[in-house]
C-alpha cells in the first residue's frame, strides 16, 4: 500500500516561491489502477514524481508498507527506485542513440530479466527490435516506453499522460495492454491524465485542484479501454 | 556576429595550449638567437661543449613542445568548432535558409583565433618574466659569455601574430567546410538526422551498460584522443621533469612538471566535461530508473579509461627515448647516469590514477544534483 501523508512541496524561493503541493493526503491499495485527475498546472506530475521518489517533498511522508521513503538517503532512494519502480513519461523519454532492444534492456537488466523478449512481443514491436526510435511511430515509441517499465518488473507502475501523445486509435490500444498486462502481472497503476474518460477505466480516481486532492473515488464499474468515450 | 565573443572566450582549453607552448618556445628560442649572438666570444673546449650541447637542446625543445601543443591545438580547435555548429545547427540553418552564403556565415568564425591570441600573447609575456632567472640558470657556472635578454621581434611575429592569422583562417576554412551540409539536414533534429547512420548497438547479445559505454565511445572519438594526450603528456612531461634533475636546472625541472599538469587536467577536465554533457539525458534517465552513480559514471566515463592508460605507457616510452637520444647526441661527451627511472614513474603513475578517478568522482557527484525534468526539457 502506498500513503502519502500531509505531502508539501514548493518550488522557488523567496517572492518567486510557487507553492505546488499544499498538504496531500491520498493512499492506494497494491494492484489497482488509479487514476489522477486534475487541470493544468494543478500539481499531478509534481505529486506523481513525489510518490515515486523522484523528488522529495518539502514537508510529509511518503509511506509504501509503512517504511517513509521520504527518510531514505540519495543512494537508498535510488535502490527502492530500482527496486519497485517503472515509468513511463509523457514525452517517451526514449535514448535516441540507441535501438529499441537497447531501450527495453536499459529497464530488463536491471532485474536481470532474461525474457524480456516476451514484453516487446506483447506490445507487438517484435519486428522493431533493431530500429532506433527516430524510426518509429509516436504510438509505437509510447509503447517502447512502456515494454521499458513493465522490462524491470516493477511492484508500482508512474505514468504521466501516456496517451496524452496518440491519436485515438492508438490511445485505446496502448491503455488496453497496459490494463491486460496489469492483470497478467498484478502491479499497481498510478497514472495522471488530462482525459476525464480514461478515469473510467480506473479502480481509483483522485481529483486534484491546485495542489489539494478534492476527492478520491472508488469506481464500481470499471470499464475496458474500447468501451470508454474518448 | 554569428559566433559571439562568450564562444570563443569558452576555448579556455585552446588557450592554455597555446599560452604553455609559447611560453617554452619563445624562452628557448630568445635564448637560443642570444646564444648564438655571443658564440664568438666562446673559445676553450668545455664551454664550446655546452654551448653547442644548449644550442642543440633548445631546438630539440621548440621543435617537440612547439610541434605537439600546435597539433593538439588544432584538433581541440576543430573539436570546438564542431561542437558549436552542432549545438547551434538551427541557427545556422536559418542563416542559411534565409539565403547567407555558407563563406559569410563561415567568416564569423575568425573570433575563434582570439582565443589563440589571448594564449599566446599570455605565454610570450610570461616568457619574458621568466627568462632573466631562466639565463641566469643555464650559465650557473659561468662557462659561456654573460647574457643579456634581447628582445626579437620575429618571435613575436613567429609565435604569436602568425599562429593567430592562422589558426582564424583554419577556423574559417572548417567551418565553411563544416557547413556544407544541406540545410535540411541542419534545421532537422540532430539526432535524428544522425543515429539512422549508426549502428553500433544493435548487437543484442550485450547489455545495456556495455551499449551505453559502446555509443559513448562511437558518439566523441575526438575525447579519447584528449584522454590519450592527457595522460601522454601528464606522464612524459612528469617524468622527464623527475628524471632529468641530473642534466637540467631545477627551474627546468619545475617548469616541464607544471606544464605537464597543467595540460593534463585541462584536457581531461575538458574531455569529461564533454562527455557529461553529451550524456546528460542518458543519465538522467538511468538515473530515474534506479542506475546507480557509479553505473553511470563507469558507463559514460569509463570507456576511456584504456585510452588513458595506453596515453601513460606511450608516454612514458616517449620521454625515456627522447632522453636517450638527447643524451646520445648532445651530451656524448659528457658523463652521466642517466638509467630508466621506475621510482618516476611509479610517481606519476599514481599521481595519474589518482587525479583521473578524482575527476571522474567529482562530475559523478555533480550527476546527482540535476533533475530528470530539468535535464529532458532543455
Ligand atoms: N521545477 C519547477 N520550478 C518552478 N515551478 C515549477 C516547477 N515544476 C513545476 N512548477 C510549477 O508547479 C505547478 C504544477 O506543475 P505540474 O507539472 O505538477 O502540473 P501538472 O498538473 O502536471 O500540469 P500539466 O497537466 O500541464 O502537466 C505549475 O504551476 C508549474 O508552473
Ligand atoms: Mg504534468
Amino acid at each position: 500500500m502506498i500513503e502519502a501523508k500531509g505531502i508539501f512541496k514548493t518550488y522557488g524561493k523567496g517572492e518567486s516561491a510557487v507553492e505546488v503541493l499544499k498538504g496531500i493526503d491520498v493512499s492506494v491499495s497494491d494492484g489497482e489502477f488509479s487514476v489522477i485527475l486534475g487541470a493544468s498546472g494543478s500539481g499531478k506530475s509534481t505529486l506523481l514524481n513525489v510518490i515515486s521518489g523522484l523528488e522529495r517533498p518539502d514537508k510529509g511522508q511518503m509511506l509504501y508498507d509503512g517504511m517513509d521513503i521520504c527518510t531514505l538517503k540519495d543512494k537508498e532512494v535510488t535502490a527502492f527506485r530500482r527496486e519497485n519502480v517503472g515509468f513511463v513519461f509523457q514525452q517517451y523519454y526514449l535514448l535516441p542513440n540507441m535501438t529499441v532492444d537497447k531501450n527495453v534492456r536499459m529497464g530488463a537488466d536491471l532485474a536481470q530479466n532474461k525474457d524480456y523478449k516476451e514484453i516487446i512481443e506483447a506490445v507487438g514491436l517484435a519486428d522493431k527490435l533493431r530500429k532506433y526510435p527516430a524510426e518509429l511511430s509516436g504510438g509505437e515509441q509510447q509503447r517502447v516506453a512502456i515494454a521499458r517499465a513493465l522490462a524491470k518488473k516493477p511492484k508500482f507502475l508512474f505514468c504521466d499522460e501516456p496517451t496524452g501523445a496518440l491519436d485515438e486509435e492508438t490511445g485505446r490500444l496502448t491503455l488496453d495492454f497496459m490494463s491486460n498486462l496489469q492483470r497478467q502481472y498484478g502491479f499497481s497503476i498510478i497514472m495522471v491524465t488530462h482525459n476525464a474518460n480514461i478515469a473510467r477505466m480506473a479502480d481509483t480516481v483522485i481529483r486534484m485542484n491546485s495542489g489539494r486532492v478534492i476527492s478520491v473515488e472508488k469506481n464500481a464499474d470499471v470499464k475496458s479501454a474500447y468501451e470508454i468515450e474518448w | 556576429m554569428i559566433v559571439g565573443l562568450k564562444d570563443s572566450l569558452k576555448l579556455i582549453g585552446v588557450s592554455i595550449l597555446a599560452c604553455c607552448a609559447v611560453f617554452v618556445c619563445t624562452m628557448f628560442l630568445n635564448y637560443y638567437f642570444d646564444l648564438r649572438a655571443v658564440g664568438d666570444l666562446v673559445t676553450d673546449a668545455n664551454a664550446q661543449a655546452l654551448y653547442d650541447a644548449q644550442l642543440l637542446t633548445s631546438k630539440v625543445v621548440i621543435l617537440i613542445t612547439g610541434l605537439c601543443l600546435a597539433l593538439t591545438a588544432v584538433v581541440m580547435l576543430f573539436f570546438y568548432i564542431r561542437h558549436y555548429i552542432d549545438a547551434h545547427k538551427k541557427q545556422l540553418g536559418i542563416l542559411k535558409a534565409l539565403g547567407y552564403a555558407d563563406i559569410k556565415i563561415a567568416s564569423g568564425f575568425w573570433t575563434f583565433g582570439l582565443s589563440v591570441f589571448i594564449g599566446a600573447a599570455a605565454g610570450f609575456a610570461l616568457a619574458f618574466a621568466v627568462m632573466p632567472t631562466f639565463y641566469a640558470t643555464q650559465n650557473n657556472e659561468k662557462l659561456l659569455p654573460d647574457m643579456s635578454v634581447g628582445f626579437h621581434g620575429e618571435i613575436l611575429a613567429y609565435f604569436v601574430i602568425i599562429p593567430t592569422l592562422i589558426y582564424a583562417s583554419v577556423a574559417i576554412l572548417y567551418a565553411y567546410y563544416k557547413l556544407k551540409t544541406p540545410v535540411i539536414a541542419l534545421l532537422k533534429d540532430s539526432v535524428q538526422y544522425k543515429n539512422v547512420k549508426k549502428r553500433g548497438n544493435e548487437r543484442e547479445k550485450t547489455s545495456f551498460l556495455t551499449g551505453v559505454a559502446l555509443n559513448v565511445l562511437s558518439g566523441k572519438k575526438s575525447l579519447a584522443f584528449f584522454i590519450f594526450f592527457a595522460a601522454f603528456c601528464f606522464s612524459a612531461m612528469i617524468q622527464m621533469g623527475l628524471s632529468m634533475r641530473e642534466l637540467a636546472s631545477p627551474m627546468m625541472e619545475a617548469i616541464m612538471i607544471a606544464i605537464g599538469v597543467l595540460l593534463a587536467c585541462t584536457t581531461l577536465i575538458l574531455a569529461v566535461v564533454t562527455a557529461v554533457k553529451e550524456n546528460a539525458k542518458t543519465i538522467a534517465l538511468m538515473r530515474a530508473y534506479g542506475y546507480s552513480q557509479a553505473e553511470c559514471a563507469n558507463a559514460v566515463l569509463g570507456v576511456y579509461r584504456p585510452f588513458g592508460l595506453l596515453g601513460f605507457a606511450v608516454g612514458t616510452v616517449y620521454q625515456w627515448g627522447l632522453l636517450e637520444m638527447i643524451l646520445a647526441l648532445v651530451f656524448k661527451n659528457v658523463e652521466t647516469n642517466y638509467k630508466f627511472d621506475f621510482v618516476a614513474m611509479a610517481i606519476s603513475f599514481a599521481v595519474y590514477v589518482v587525479v583521473y578517478e578524482a575527476i571522474l568522482l567529482l562530475y559523478a557527484l555533480k550527476l546527482r544534483k540535476a533533475s530528470l525534468k530539468q535535464i529532458m526539457t532543455e
